[in-house]
C-alpha cells in the first residue's frame, strides 16, 4: 500500500505530522517531486484557467504521482479554529481533485479536519480513512499522538526563528548550512504570505534565499505564537473568516508595530481571494505605521529577474532610509552611475 | 434616517421596508458604467466584482445624501461576508462618515441582529414592525411570482419589450402598496397586465428552458450580468433563476420550521459533487443544476464573478456534472472588463448547440 503526498499547499506546514502518522502506521508514503515546470504545466492542463496558482500546482503534483500510488492524501481542511474556516478552495479541494484529475475518482483519501485548534490529531477526523486503510483505532490513536508530538517539536523550531524550509530540513535530520542565520543581517523584513506560496521554491522563485543573500533577517507569521497574532487583531469588529489570513494579518500588524522590523513584503498569488482583502488592509496601514510595504504578486508566468529587481530595489531603499536615519547622509545627486547604487 | 442599501435585483422591497419603518430610503441609482468605474477605483484590485459594484453604489448613494447603509452579512468562508467591514474601512478612508448596519443571519448572530432591528424600528411598536415585515415579505413573494411569469412569457411575446414595460409598471404599482388591502388589489391589477400581454403559441418540443445559476449578486442584478434574462428571453428562451429575493428571505430570515424553502433539498442534490458547504453558493449551484435537469430544463447558464472562490470550485467540477447529466452548461465569468459582443456571440453559439441537440433528441424519439 502506497500513499502519495503532494508536496504542495499545507504540506509545508503539516508534513512532519503526516509523515510521522503514516510511519507509525507502517504505511509507505510517496512524496511528489519538488515543483517543476512540468508539474506546473500538468496542473494548468487539468484545472480551470482562472483558479489561483497554488491550486494549479497542487493539481499538477497530484497528476504527477497518481499512477504510482494507491491513494493520494488530500485532506479536506475545513477549520482549525472555531468559527473560522479555510478558503473555499481548500474545503472543496478533494471534490475538485476527484473530478478533474483523471483516475483520481476512487483514489482520494480525504480526512475531514474540523478542529477547533491547530491540533489536528483527533482520531474522529480520520475515521473514514481508517476504514479505507483498515487500521485499528488503537493503532491510529497512538500514531496520531506521536505525530502531534513531532509536529509540536517542528512548530517550536519555527518559533525559535527558523524559516520553514530550514525547519523541514532539521526535521528530516539534514544539516542546514548556516545555523546562525537568524540575526545576522542588518535589515529585518516581515515576509508575509501563505506557506505554499513562500516555501514553494518554484512559485516564489526562492525568495527566502534571495533575501538571505541580501543580508536580510526574515520574520514570518509561523514564527509567532498564536496568541501574539490574535492580540494584534483583537480590535477588529468582525474578524476574517480564514484562519491563515487572520494569522497573516495579525503578523502584519505585529511586525508593523515592532521597531526592529524595517519593512514588510507581502507575497500573494494572482487571484487569491482572501489576500485581496488583507493586502488592501496592510497597504492602508503602511501609512499609519510609516513603514515600507511591498506586494509581490506571483502566478505561473512570473519571471525571476523581475522578482530579483523588485526585491533588491526594496531592500536598497530600506537600507538607505536606515542609513539616513542613522545620520549617514548621502547626497542624492552624488551617486556613482556605475555598479552598486545602493547608496552605501 | 436616510438609509441606503446595495442595489441587487429590484430594489422595490428594500425601499418599501425602509419607508414603512418611517425612514427615508435613498436608493442608489441602477449600476451604470460610472458606478462600476467608481467601485473599481476604490476597491482592492483583486476583490470580487460584486464588491466593486456595491462599493460604487454606496459612493453614489452617499453623494445623494444617504447617512446609513444597511446590508446583509454572511458567515463565510466566502468573501461576501466581509464586504460590510471592508466597505466601511474604505469609505472612512475616503472621508465619508457613515454607519453600516450589517444584518448577519439571525441564526448566527442573534444579538447584533436584534440591536440592528431596534435601531431601525425607532419608536414603532413591535407589533407594527411585525406587520410591516409580513407585508414586505408578501410583496417580495408576489413580485417574484410575477417576475417568474414574465421570464416565461418574454420568450414568446409578440411585440418585443412588452414584458419589460409590464415589469416596470408592476414595480410602480407595488410602490403604492401600504396596506394588506392595497396588496391584494395590486396583485389583481398586475396579474391582469400580464394576462394582457399578447404572445405566440409555441409547441412544447420547440420550447427551450434555461436555468441561470451561480453567485447570487451577478445572477440577480441585470446591470452587471449584461441583462442575461432579457437577452435569453429575446432569443426565445424561457428563463428561471436559481436565486430570488423571497427565496433568500425564506432561507436566511425565517426560522426553519416555518420556512418553505427548498434549499435543503437542493443542497442535498449537490452533495454528490461538493460534499460540504464551502461558502457562497457553490453547493447550491450544483444542486440547482441537478434540480433543473430533473425538471427537464434544456441548458444552464452559470454566472460567476471573476475569481469567485466558491464558484471556481463548482466550475472545476462542472465538466463531470455535464458528463453525468448530459445537460449543457455555459460558464460566464463577469467583471469590469465586460465585452458584450463577445458574450452575445458565446450565448448565441451556445443556444444553437442546445437547439440542435434538442431537435436531434426529439427526432430520434419520433
Amino acid at each position: 500500500m502506497k500513499i502519495g503526498i503532494p508536496t504542495s499547499l499545507l504540506y509545508y506546514y503539516y508534513y512532519p505530522f503526516w509523515k510521522t502518522m503514516f510511519d507509525e502506521l507502517k504505511i509507505e508514503i510517496v512524496l511528489s517531486k519538488t515543483t517543476s515546470k512540468y508539474i506546473v504545466n500538468k496542473g494548468i492542463e487539468y484545472s480551470v484557467p482562472e483558479i489561483c496558482v497554488p491550486i494549479k500546482v497542487f493539481t499538477g503534483h497530484v497528476v504527477s504521482i497518481i499512477e504510482d500510488v494507491d491513494y493520494v492524501f488530500v485532506p479536506r481542511m475545513v477549520c482549525v479554529l472555531k468559527n473560522e474556516y479555510f478558503c473555499p478552495k481548500f474545503m472543496g479541494l478533494p471534490d475538485m481533485i476527484k473530478y478533474t484529475v483523471p483516475g483520481a475518482i476512487n483514489k482520494v483519501l480525504s480526512p475531514k479536519i474540523t478542529s477547533d485548534s491547530d491540533n489536528i490529531s483527533n482520531p474522529k477526523f480520520y475515521s473514514e480513512m481508517r476504514s479505507i486503510l483498515g487500521i485499528g483505532s488503537w493503532e491510529l490513536q497512538k500514531a496520531l499522538k506521536k505525530a502531534q508530538r513531532e509536529w509540536e517539536k517542528f512548530r517550536q523550531l519555527s518559533k525559535d526563528g527558523y524559516v520553514l524550509s530550514d525547519a523541514l530540513d532539521i526535521f528530516e535530520g539534514k544539516e542546514i548550512a548556516d545555523k546562525n542565520i537568524l540575526n545576522k543581517g542588518d535589515i529585518t523584513i516581515g515576509l508575509l504570505g501563505y506557506v505554499y506560496d513562500i516555501y514553494d521554491n518554484f512559485v516564489s522563485m526562492n525568495i527566502i534565499e534571495k533575501l538571505k543573500e541580501m543580508n536580510v533577517n526574515i520574520r514570518t507569521f509561523e514564527m509567532l505564537d498564536d496568541s501574539v497574532m490574535n492580540n494584534s487583531i483583537e480590535f477588529m469588529k468582525k474578524r476574517l473568516f480564514w484562519t491563515f489570513s487572520n494569522k497573516l494579518l495579525g503578523a502584519g500588524y505585529y511586525y508593523y508595530d515592532q521597531p526592529n522590523v524595517d519593512g514588510l513584503i507581502h507575497v500573494t498569488a494572482f487571484g487569491c481571494g482572501p489576500d485581496s482583502m488583507i493586502g488592501k488592509m496592510l497597504e492602508m496601514e503602511s501609512n499609519t505605521y510609516n513603514k515600507p510595504f511591498m506586494t509581490i504578486r506571483i502566478d505561473e508566468h512570473s519571471g525571476e529577474s523581475h522578482l530579483q529587481t523588485r526585491a533588491e530595489a526594496f531592500i536598497d531603499m530600506i537600507r538607505r532610509k536606515k542609513n539616513q536615519a542613522d545620520g549617514v547622509s548621502i547626497d542624492e545627486n552624488n551617486l556613482s552611475i556605475h555598479g552598486n547604487n545602493a547608496g552605501l | 434616517m436616510k438609509i441606503t442599501f446595495p442595489y441587487m435585483g429590484t430594489t422595490l422591497v428594500y425601499s418599501k421596508l425602509i419607508e414603512l419603518l418611517g425612514h427615508e430610503a435613498v436608493s442608489p441609482p441602477k449600476p451604470s458604467q460610472r458606478t462600476i468605474d467608481l467601485g473599481v477605483k476604490y476597491s482592492p484590485e483583486f476583490a470580487c466584482f460584486p464588491m466593486k459594484v456595491i462599493m460604487g453604489s454606496y459612493v453614489e448613494a452617499l453623494e445623494n445624501g444617504a447617512e446609513v447603509i444597511i446590508t446583509s452579512g454572511g458567515h463565510g468562508p466566502c468573501r461576501a461576508g466581509f464586504y460590510g467591514e471592508m466597505h466601511h474601512r474604505i469609505l472612512q478612508n475616503l472621508g465619508y462618515d457613515v454607519d453600516i448596519l450589517v444584518f448577519d443571519s439571525i441564526k448566527r448572530d442573534f444579538k447584533s441582529f436584534i440591536y440592528n432591528v431596534k435601531k431601525l424600528k425607532g419608536d414603532k411598536s413591535w407589533q407594527s414592525v411585525w406587520k410591516i415585515l409580513k407585508l414586505t415579505y408578501k410583496i417580495a413573494v408576489q413580485v417574484d411570482e410575477f417576475e417568474i411569469q414574465l421570464q416565461t412569457i418574454r420568450a414568446y411575446e409578440i411585440s418585443k419589450g412588452s414584458c419589460n414595460k409590464v415589469w416596470d409598471k408592476i414595480q410602480q404599482i407595488y410602490k403604492k402598496v401600504f396596506t394588506e388591502k392595497d396588496l391584494s388589489e395590486a396583485k389583481k391589477e398586475s396579474q391582469k397586465l400580464i394576462d394582457n400581454i399578447p404572445y405566440k403559441i409555441v409547441p412544447e418540443e420547440k420550447k427551450i428552458r434555461i436555468g441561470i445559476v451561480g453567485e447570487i449578486y451577478v445572477v440577480m442584478e441585470s446591470s452587471v450580468n449584461m441583462k442575461m434574462e432579457e437577452v435569453l428571453g429575446n432569443y426565445g428562451c424561457e428563463v428561471h433563476r436559481g436565486h430570488y429575493l423571497s427565496g433568500w428571505i425564506e432561507t436566511h430570515m425565517i426560522p426553519k420550521w416555518f420556512s418553505r424553502s427548498r434549499e435543503k433539498e437542493i443542497e442535498k442534490k449537490g452533495e454528490k459533487y461538493i460534499e460540504i458547504k464551502i461558502g457562497g453558493h457553490a453547493k447550491e449551484t450544483m444542486g440547482h443544476i441537478v434540480d433543473y435537469h430533473e425538471q427537464g430544463f434544456d441548458a444552464i447558464i452559470h454566472l460567476m464573478p471573476f475569481g469567485c472562490l466558491p464558484e471556481l470550485v463548482s466550475q472545476s467540477i462542472m465538466p463531470k456534472l455535464m458528463e453525468d447529466t448530459g445537460i449543457h452548461v455555459l460558464t460566464i465569468a463577469l467583471d469590469e472588463q465586460a465585452g458584450i459582443a463577445n458574450n452575445l456571440t458565446r450565448i448565441e453559439a451556445f443556444l444553437d448547440l442546445v437547439r440542435n441537440s434538442k431537435e436531434k433528441k426529439s427526432s430520434k424519439v419520433s
